[in-house]
């Protein structure tokens, strides 16, 4: 395997402190360097690009390309620099992609855990149409299932079809969960006639087009959806509470609407989903390194669809308030 | 059961309501301006909210402390300034080209609405940048090309041998239109590998999908959001000022400008925007159901365009953002 095209994650972050001390920050994680080590990757810095060899580099920066080869190694070790000519072509297992997933999910949330409408909602800041409006987003979103879902079992690989076609069955009416909450404020024609938002649309047919064309990208992606809602763990589970708590308080009318919100909590939590990923993922044969990116671009991009869902909830009920959101007639226009 | 005061009557899109200073608030709908008195527009605002719910008019009008009889007089007056409509006025059926000249009355108010982004005034005005200008171009690029994704599927759903003709010749003339803004970017700095090898924010993306399943489900409402983006389009007057004071604000180069001009000038000549009128000739009847359906595709796509702007400002706003946008590789980050 060569080891000589160094390139520095394109997410990873240098920030430079006092006294030749520099940090990088990558995927929550953060290296120090200081003194002569710290000099030398600052020198390095222009050229880690991937494009340019430890040889090319120390002749530029009049280096010696041994201390340049230690320090690459060393810092390629903890993660935040890679060697674009390191592909030797083998694969990974299911179980290996699986530490990868956990790894990338868990720094690709959490701009959705940071979004400023979770704390609109708990200081009692957000607006009847931002509140309902998440409720039914909510709504749509899970009954989004029996699109998506429906989707991933006609086109199931054969490895993946047994857990796809399970993962239907027991989801495609937890939509009904939600909606019964909402009929404590809305007729239910009403809310089944209701159109989602623009973002809520664009996640559920994200899904969709997911589970078209890659198995087990499509679940990889559900997985992170996943990851946000039934945890089961007692941290996890007190954050949502209070957040239900802040919810009631402020916004009364929204009483039966959370009781649905909980019961669908319980009732994933119930089907034990937890280890279903982990399954799928060892049931698999192992995977090109194109495959795996494949699947993870579509991980990435259900964060950011995610991202969206949620923004759009917190933007548009902002700008247009009007909920339910009754589909048009040949008078309403 | 007593039947709910959404089921008796409707209420009219609002597209815009303006505060008139100590005199009330005029609401813009899309035939006409209705000005309302600040106590007028306090039981405007109640009883629109309360339509939708699962009140019947008695119990609303006793939340709204009133009797029905004054309630009923509320109405008729809210229904005969235009603002509401009794649910049984909706006609059963109307005919295609009666569906296009209906378009045709409200197209300039849903355009109005989908370019009410505050994005718009705010590259007008200085206060934009170089860096969103061509962000929304990169994003144009995006939704150009992915034409592809859309316009041949709503050939194969096409039943009809004379619509399916129409929509393979709009195709044909259109599916390689994204070289003009190839071409303009490629004008502002970008190299070519770097944009055709970017992936689209997570909303243009959601355009072509929601195209996608409009062409999936209904030829008609496909056919609705094609001419709703064409009418994007049409105006010279309208968009030739917008380029031409941001090449002013953000010094681009004219060969920046030139292929987007030539763009629209050749789907100008092609008269794309006659084809939802040609294809609805086709159409003799269309049950009431169905045409509010089509009718609420094409103003679904007005949101979309509306969100679609949001996301672009948001995005490219952000200088860390990487621009254009690379897929991602598990080797480079």
């Amino acid at each position: 395997m060569q080891m000589q095209l160094p390139v520095l994650k394109r997410t990873a972050k240098v920030v430079h402190g006092k006294n030749d001390k520099l940090a990088i920050q990558y995927m929550g994680q953060e290296v120090t360097l200081e003194g002569a080590a710290a000099k030398l990757f600052d020198k390095m810095l222009p050229y880690l690009d991937g494009n340019t060899g430890i040889g090319g580099i120390a002749e530029r920066i009049s280096e010696s390309p041994k201390r340049l080869q230690s320090l690459t190694q060393q810092l390629g070790q903890t993660g935040v620099l890679a060697f674009k000519d390191s592909d030797s072509g083998e694969r990974i297992t299911g179980e290996q992609f699986y530490e990868i997933h956990r790894t990338y999910v868990n720094s690709w949330l959490q701009p959705i855990y940071d979004h400023p409408f979770w704390e609109k909602v708990v200081t009692g800041k957000a607006t009847r149409g931002q509140v309902l409006g998440f409720a039914f987003e909510k709504y749509h979103y899970i009954e989004g299932a029996f699109e998506h879902m429906a989707i991933a079992a006609a086109n199931a690989t054969p490895e993946m079809m047994p857990h796809l076609a399970r993962h239907f069955i027991e989801e495609y009416n937890h939509g009904d969960i939600y909606r019964k909450g909402l009929q404590s404020l809305f007729p239910n024609d009403l809310i089944l006639r209701a159109q989602p938002l623009p973002s809520t649309r664009a996640l559920v047919n994200f899904l969709s087009e997911s589970a078209a064309r890659n198995s087990f990208g499509y679940y990889a992606g559900n997985e992170l959806l996943q990851m946000t809602e039934n945890t089961g763990e007692e941290k996890d589970n007190d954050s949502i509470n209070d957040f239900y708590d802040a919810m009631r308080k402020h916004y009364p009318y929204t009483d039966k609407v959370i009781d649905a919100f909980i019961a669908h909590t319980n009732a994933d939590q119930k089907l034990g989903h937890e280890n279903v990923f982990l399954e799928m993922c060892q049931s698999i044969p192992p995977l090109t390194r194109a495959e795996v990116d494949d699947a993870l671009n579509i991980v990435r991009s259900m964060a950011e669809h995610l991202y969206l869902f949620m923004d759009g909830i917190d933007t548009f009920y902002a700008r247009f308030p009007t909920i339910p959101r009754a589909p048009c007639d040949l008078l309403s226009e | 059961m007593a039947t709910t005061l959404g089921q008796e009557f409707g209420v009219r899109r609002v597209y815009d309501a303006t505060p008139k200073k100590g005199v009330g608030v005029s609401l813009r709908l899309s035939d006409r301006e209705v000005e309302l008195g600040p106590r007028e527009f306090d039981l405007y605002e109640k009883v629109a909210e309360r339509v939708p719910g699962i009140r019947s008019q008695k119990e609303v009008a006793a939340e709204l402390g009133m009797d029905e009889a004054r309630l009923g007089r509320l109405l008729a007056a809210l229904q005969s300034a235009g603002l509401v409509y009794r649910a049984d006025a909706v006609p059963a059926t109307l005919s295609g080209v009666e569906l296009h000249t209906l378009f045709n009355k409200v197209l300039p108010s849903w355009l109005d609405e989908a370019f009410s982004h505050p994005f718009w005034e705010r590259m007008t005005s200085g206060r934009g940048s170089r860096r969103m200008y061509s962000g929304w171009l990169i994003e144009l690029y995006h939704y150009t090309r992915n034409a592809n994704r859309h316009m041949p599927l709503s050939c194969a759903h096409a039943h009809e041998k004379a619509i399916k003709n129409m929509r393979a010749k709009h195709y044909a003339e259109e599916w390689n239109h994204y070289h003009y803004f190839l071409k303009a970017l490629k004008a502002l700095g970008f190299s070519e590998d770097s944009v055709t090898k970017s992936v689209p924010l997570p909303m243009s993306l959601a355009l072509s999908n929601f195209m996608r399943q409009a062409a999936r489900d209904d030829i008609l409402a496909y056919s609705i959001c094609s001419a709703v983006l064409e009418g994007t389009t049409v105006d010279r007057g309208a968009y030739n000022p917008y380029y031409e004071t941001c090449a002013k604000l953000y010094d681009l180069p004219p060969e920046s400008i030139a292929p987007i001009y030539a763009h629209l000038d050749l789907d100008v000549q092609y008269q794309h925007s006659d084809l939802f009128l040609d294809i609805l000739s086709k159409v003799d009847s269309i049950p009431a159901a169905r045409a509010g359906r089509i009718l609420d595709y094409g103003h679904q796509l007005i949101e979309h365009i509306w969100l679609w702007t949001d996301s672009i400002e948001k995005y490219y706003d952000a200088e860390s953002n990487p621009m254009p946008r690379p897929a991602f590789s598990k080797l480079l980050d």
